[in-house]
């Protein structure tokens, strides 16, 4: 198994079926789906001297990276969070009502050829000063992402209930790791716990809650929250949680540590009010966007832009023709009967290319449909839809794993179980 | 006319007689000749023939005079039912005993039809059967820029591409974009790297674009039947046996 430096320092596998080069983040080859060999991995870089990272993985997967340092705007970098919806091997999501049917098993359940954890690099974090940039590749522990260095992140437990009896010689269990503490101390001398806690006014606890990044282990909120926002690992897994509170919530780089590690994220990039009516979203206008989850038909406005996969794009309607002022009209090729352009944007103001629309129904995907987009692993097999009737046009998910996300155009009501894409960070809104 | 053997009324352009299927012998009609200056094509002099559809000639127009604008609404080559003209198009002019075609800042630009491969400057157009193309490179991926706030630019994964190809429709619109990876772009009606198969006037195999070592595009007509067409910049020095293709009108240039 070949692991090389591909075009432009993009490190790719070259799968020894098949000879396809597929991105080093790939566990199943592209071209034939058979499991791509691990490459070896690389020493971990001195730029992380200090800190617990999350996950001590190489901090890249490959020899190339050393020469490349993270630029984002390499293929390999960048990768958005993993669905929602998939499921992690073996187990199926029950908790969340906002999951798409679970597919158990592969995670990628419309192809055998796609990885399951996804390995999630961030760009080189501009803040890195005291804390170092959290360094999270391969799939080897499942990816942990968007937990800043600094910060717990495991959940702390916390449980209710009164003081266990004190055994003889005055020695009590600690409620949270069973050690037997000395009675009359407060915290368990081992785990740090609480010991006989009130219980807590939600009611019992009845499993591990996961704590507020506060950081410090009495840090229970005293108001609770009217919502969070709760970061979605790329497995799937849920991450760290931000309280929402009634009011303006800003969400942004440097707001709250669980935003701190995303350099995609804006210092202020998003406003959630949340208010009787619900939770309105306004995009602060940041440089990349909030972006929403559609469920149903969204309608599509000239100028909008929406991710699938990893592939970011713009739709524009085609106007007529019109004669310019001296009555000249512009030449061109004849119109077919293409009302509407998808254009890839692949850079600030930069596009790639683009593929006119025309009929009623446009199929978006990697492997069937009318516009492919065979080497992004992220995007399902059928995708998305663009439909137009009723003279206009309408963007659908086809049942994606990943899911389609519309860019906020302006403001935005949304439900609990809403999920938003912002930096490169996948969330789910809960409010009561 | 007549049937010369049954008498029969033939409309003009049949070759044979409804009735009686007599075949007739019929001369194509003259074609109307405009004439500038003197009443026959002077020595040295050129004459411009429009070029119609099914190949036939059309009007031609004798340069016998020192400078001759075409427009849609000016000049004496006029074409006022040709809303791709600008008023004044361009100008056909004599100079050091030679003739040119001068572009007079016309919106769609005079179209020479290549004999050899021609170097393109980025954005040039071109004309493959009824597509109008244009050229660019790519531009150098200068890395992440983070913005004021240090923040990056999300986008697509950047698959590398040399160059892209741009369809632009009537009316100034863009329609399809192909980036390459290659160093060619080979275009046509099929079997091609970009293919138009719904467009009758483009050949199997058309055209095709390079860019060499250096970066330099050029492009090359693959032997097609109605020839690739590209826009001249200003002015171009017009030889015998050339095609001149402006707002909708395809003309041939015949020196003596």
């Amino acid at each position: 198994m070949l692991v090389a430096i591909g075009l432009r320092g993009v490190s790719v596998i070259t799968c020894n079926r098949c000879g396809k080069e597929n991105q080093d983040h790939y566990k199943f080859c592209l071209g034939c789906g058979s499991e791509l060999a691990k490459p070896v991995p690389a020493p971990a870089p001195a730029a992380n001297p200090q800190g617990p990272s999350p996950s001590q993985s190489p901090a890249s997967s490959s020899p190339a990276s050393s020469i490349d340092s993270r630029d984002p705007a390499l293929d390999r970098t960048v990768l958005p969070p993993a669905p929602m919806g998939a499921a992690v091997a073996g187990e199926l999501r029950t908790s969340s009502p906002a999951v798409a049917k679970a597919r158990g098993g592969i995670p990628w359940g419309d192809s055998p050829k796609m990885p399951a954890p996804i390995p999630f690099q961030l760009p080189p974090n501009p803040l890195a000063t005291a804390t170092p940039p959290p360094r999270v590749t391969s799939g080897a522990n499942g990816g942990a992402m968007g937990i800043p260095a600094g910060a717990t992140p495991a959940p702390m437990r916390v449980t209710g209930g009164p003081a266990p009896a004190a055994a003889p010689g005055g020695e009590i269990p600690c409620p949270t790791c069973g050690k037997m503490v000395q009675a009359g101390f407060a915290f368990c001398g081992a785990c740090g716990g609480r010991i006989g806690r009130q219980p807590s006014s939600v009611g019992a606890a009845t499993g591990p809650r996961t704590m507020f990044m506060a950081g410090s282990a009495s840090a229970a909120p005293a108001a609770i929250p009217r919502g969070r926002l709760i970061l979605i690992r790329p497995d799937g897994s849920e991450g760290g949680a931000h309280p929402l509170h009634e009011g303006e919530n800003i969400i942004g780089r440097g707001q709250a540590p669980l935003f701190d590690a995303d350099a995609y994220l804006s210092p202020r990039h998003a406003e959630l009010s949340v208010g009787p009516e619900g939770v309105t979203i306004r995009d602060q206008q940041s440089l990349n966007g909030v972006f929403l989850k559609i469920s149903g038909e969204e309608a599509l406005e000239s100028g909008d832009i929406f991710r699938i996969g990893q592939e970011l794009l713009r739709f524009e309607v085609i106007s007529p023709p019109q004669p310019l002022e001296d009555g000249t009209e512009i030449m061109g090729t004849p119109n077919p009967g293409f009302w509407g352009r998808l254009s890839v944007i692949v850079g600030r103001d930069v596009d790639g290319s683009a593929f006119p629309l025309f009929g009623e129904s446009i199929v978006l995907g990697r492997e069937r449909g009318d516009i492919l987009f065979p080497e992004d692993g992220y995007v399902s097999g059928t995708h998305s839809r663009i439909a137009l009737h009723d003279e206009h046009v309408y963007l659908s998910d086809l049942g994606s794993s990943n899911g389609t996300f519309l860019r906020l155009r302006h403001e935005r009501t949304v439900p609990t179980g809403a999920f938003m894409l912002m930096g490169q960070q996948l969330f789910r809104l809960e409010y009561r | 006319m007549l049937c010369p053997n049954c008498g029969a009324e033939i409309p003009t352009g049949n070759r044979f007689c409804g009735s009686c299927g007599n075949k007739i012998d019929v001369a194509p009609a003259p074609a109307k000749t405009m004439f500038f200056g003197a009443t026959q094509q002077a020595p040295g002099r050129a004459k411009l023939t429009v070029i119609k559809g099914e190949g036939t000639d059309g009007v031609t127009y004798l340069l016998n005079a020192n400078e001759h604008l075409a427009g849609r609404l000016e000049g004496a080559i006029m074409f006022p039912d040709d809303s791709l003209l600008s008023p004044r198009h361009c100008s056909f002019i004599y100079r050091d005993g030679k003739l040119h075609v001068v572009d007079e800042g016309s919106v769609n630009g005079v179209f020479i039809r290549i004999k050899a491969p021609v170097d393109l400057v980025p954005g040039a157009l071109f004309l493959i059967g009824e597509q109008l193309l244009q050229i660019e490179p790519s531009p150098p991926d200068l890395g992440p820029q983070p913005d004021a706030e240090g923040t990056y630019f999300y986008a697509s994964p950047k698959r590398p591409s040399k160059m892209k190809l741009i369809q632009r429709l009537r009316g100034g619109e863009i329609g399809m974009i192909y980036r390459s990876r290659n160093d060619t772009i080979s275009i046509g009606r099929e079997g091609n790297d970009v293919n138009f198969l719904d467009d009758p006037f483009i050949s199997g195999r058309h055209a095709q674009i390079t860019m060499n070592v250096d970066g330099q595009i050029s492009l090359t007509d693959l032997g097609s039947k109605n020839g690739t067409f590209v826009r001249i910049t200003d002015e171009l020095t017009l030889d015998h046996g050339d095609h001149v293709f402006l707002g909708q009108q395809l003309l041939r240039v015949e020196i003596s």
